[in-house]
């Protein structure tokens, strides 16, 4: 049976060459890093990871560690979301991180209260009449800053045919400008109570999963989510098949906008400020979480499940290196590393299965 | 064509006396490490305010988004755009010999302002720093927190360490003053540091980290952070654990509105003020003055001032 491995697409994976799906390696690789750190835990430093080993505290696992090791990746996972059908698609998006911030600054300033401890709000970015506002404005703000974003791009990547790396690129740098345009760098903080649950507590986190399930199944089952994978693996295929790929690729670049800004929300409302820097770097975390999951950076494949194994696989790095007092550097490194790993098993697997092993 | 050339002679006719008397502004280039950080922001708006006040001085500052080259080219440009004195807030303070060699090659008065170059002392005769001590200001807040734990009757206490961006001199600074304080004879009690990790001056990372250390089940009694963001970051994370706030003890430094705000809630026990509008001033009046030839102090040190929440109330309006 001649099967042609190339352009198999994410959606299934080709049954006679291997019996189990991709994301299931990166499963496995996220347990056996669980497991190194316990073991390292166990050995030197007489202490546990995953399990709770104090008397005082009845549960089975340390169950603060579970949590935070998912709520520190959840904003960026956000993000990761937008980024894997971005790249499924074929393209790549740099801006996410620079959205972000200007998102919160504009956001924000919708959703301050004006008097704080009896005093007015120092950090008010409006005027006074501004403030007190009904939470539904802020989220309506951010969600606008988001499709205008998104718009801009995908308009700039379907019609001008400019690389996607070039026309985020720019989206970058001039969105982090605005960031610093609104309120000159100042902050913004104390925001109206209802917007401090969008990411108060575990929110991020019910955000974060609820969105990953509905993006697996938009993915998977519907036209919307074909056409994703037919446009990353072979775009000339699918315009002659009759795929607007210029309006999908509209589409894509939007709705990984909009993630990014409410993303933002999330953010600024777990941290009950808003602050010009926020987000810097959260593009490259959002898109080596995808890689790491088994999104191709060539398009085609990829899945939102991987995503979320790689998004868990970074919070349990972080989370590991606290456990084990290491510093910041030597997280940076590793996550350097493991993203470079991923990568090359990613092209071993690919070419293996183009031998017909 | 002949009309084109006609009209260009009449505008630079126009235009000559007035570039002539702006010959005599003095110009300053200002090359910021960031434009969106808190703290160096309302040391910029000092500057700038200063500026306006001051008849005949133009400003043009420059944000160096946290890169150590474009900072070079920068002063570079400056040089070469012919300004009568540069301003620098280094983006790196190891990387300032460059910086200083380019501005003495050059033949111009450079100032670094709020962060300590590393050729503090080998700095050429009209170049200057102006900045508050930041030896003094993680030991306002350490002697500070050791205040509170000895009134809250401890002998000895479990502290955590959160650093800044360990690539500014100022964390380091600020961390190595913990340790002095802890050494020396003026800490009433005996503090041991259970980690010291860097949360990069950021709320996030560092609501992030606590809420690490707080899963590693280990009693503490104390936090000592390098900045108050950070401070924020760590009770927000000790407010989601369901910590007692009262009993809380965290310090930070900057005293910035939302630490103050924390502060008069009874969340944030100590905090530093660190003048920043003070430090744009001082840099600007120090490059004004080398400028025009005078000499002037090397180093200018405004001094840094604890904030409790006894004397609260006085730092409101200042940040």
């Amino acid at each position: 049976m001649a099967k042609s491995v190339e352009g198999v697409g994410g959606l299934t994976y080709d049954k006679s060459k291997r019996s189990w799906p991709p994301e299931l390696n990166v499963f496995a690789a996220l347990v056996l890093i669980v497991l190194a750190f316990e073991l390292i835990g166990r050995f030197f430093l007489n202490d546990s990871f995953l399990f709770n080993l104090r008397p005082d505290v009845p549960t089975f696992f340390n169950e603060l560690r579970l949590q935070i090791i998912i709520l520190q990746v959840a904003i960026t996972g956000i993000i990761a979301i937008g980024v894997t059908q971005v790249i499924i698609s074929g393209g790549i998006d740099l801006s996410s991180g620079s959205v972000v911030g200007a998102t919160a600054m504009i956001a924000m300033a919708f959703a301050q209260i004006g008097v704080v401890n009896g005093n007015p709000n120092p950090t008010l970015a409006l005027t006074p009449a501004y403030a007190d506002l009904p939470v539904i404005v802020p989220i309506a703000v951010a969600l606008a800053c988001g499709l205008v974003a998104g718009l801009i791009n995908g308009s700039l990547i379907a019609f001008t045919k400019i690389p996607p790396f070039i026309a985020t690129l720019g989206m970058m740098v001039s969105a982090r400008g605005v960031s610093k345009w609104l309120t000159k760098g100042k902050p913004e903080s104390f925001p109206t109570e209802p917007y401090t649950f969008i990411g108060g507590g575990f929110m991020p986190v019910v955000i974060f999963i609820a969105l990953a399930i509905l993006f697996q199944l938009i993915l998977t089952y519907t036209k919307y989510g074909k056409y994703c994978y037919a446009i990353g693996s072979n775009e000339e295929a699918a315009r002659i098949s009759g795929i607007k790929v210029e309006n999908h690729k509209m589409l894509v670049y939007t709705i990984a906008a909009m993630l990014a800004a409410l993303s933002a929300l999330v953010l600024s409302s777990k941290n009950l400020t808003a602050q010009a820097g926020m987000g810097v770097g959260y593009e490259l975390d959002a898109i080596a979480m995808a890689v790491i999951g088994g999104v191709s950076l060539s398009g085609g494949r990829g899945s939102i499940i991987g995503t979320v194994l790689g998004a868990l696989i970074f919070g349990v790095i972080i989370s590991g290196f606290t456990f084990m007092r290491l510093d910041a550097y030597y997280q940076e490194m590793v996550k350097g590393v493991i993203i470079v790993a991923a990568v090359v098993l990613d092209q071993y697997r690919q070419r293996s299965g183009a031998r017909g092993k | 064509m002949k009309k084109l050339l006609l009209a260009a002679v009449a505008v630079m006719a126009l235009t000559a006396p007035t570039l002539s008397t702006q010959a005599q502004a003095a110009k300053i280039g200002v090359s910021m490490a960031k434009f969106d950080d808190n703290f160096l922001t309302v040391l910029r708006n000092g500057m700038i305010a200063q500026a306006k006040g001051m008849s005949g001085v133009e400003l043009q500052v420059e944000d160096a988004g946290n890169d150590v080259a474009k900072q070079l080219d920068q002063i570079k440009n400056f040089i070469a755009s012919g300004v009568d004195a540069i301003i620098v807030n280094p983006v790196d303070t190891s990387a300032t010999q460059a910086m200083s060699d380019a501005a003495a090659a050059g033949k111009k008065p450079l100032v670094y302002v709020n962060r300590q170059p590393i050729n503090i002392d080998t700095l050429p005769a009209n170049q200057a720093f102006v900045a508050s001590n930041e030896a003094d200001s993680g030991t306002l807040e350490t002697k500070e927190i050791c205040k509170i734990l000895k009134a809250a009757g401890k002998k000895d206490a479990n502290i955590y360490v959160m650093e800044g961006e360990l690539s500014n001199q100022a964390a380091v600074q600020r961390t190595k003053d913990i340790h002095e304080v802890m050494a020396g004879p003026d800490c009433g009690v005996k503090l041991n540091i259970i980690a010291e990790q860097t949360a990069n001056w950021s709320r996030d990372e560092a609501q992030n980290l606590m809420t690490n250390w707080i899963s590693a089940g280990k009693p503490f009694d104390a936090v000592i952070a390098n900045n108050d963001e950070m401070a924020i970051g760590i009770l927000q994370a000790m407010k989601a654990a369901k910590m007692d706030m009262k009993t809380a003890i965290v310090g930070g430094v900057d005293a910035t509105q939302d630490a103050l705000a924390s502060m008069a809630a009874g969340d944030l026990k100590a905090t530093v003020f660190q003048n920043a509008a003070g430090q744009g001033a001082g840099a600007l009046d120090a490059a004004l003055k080398l400028a025009k030839g005078e000499k002037v102090e090397r180093k200018v040190y405004i001094p840094f001032e604890l904030v409790t929440p006894a004397n609260l109330a006085n730092y409101q309006k200042k940040n």
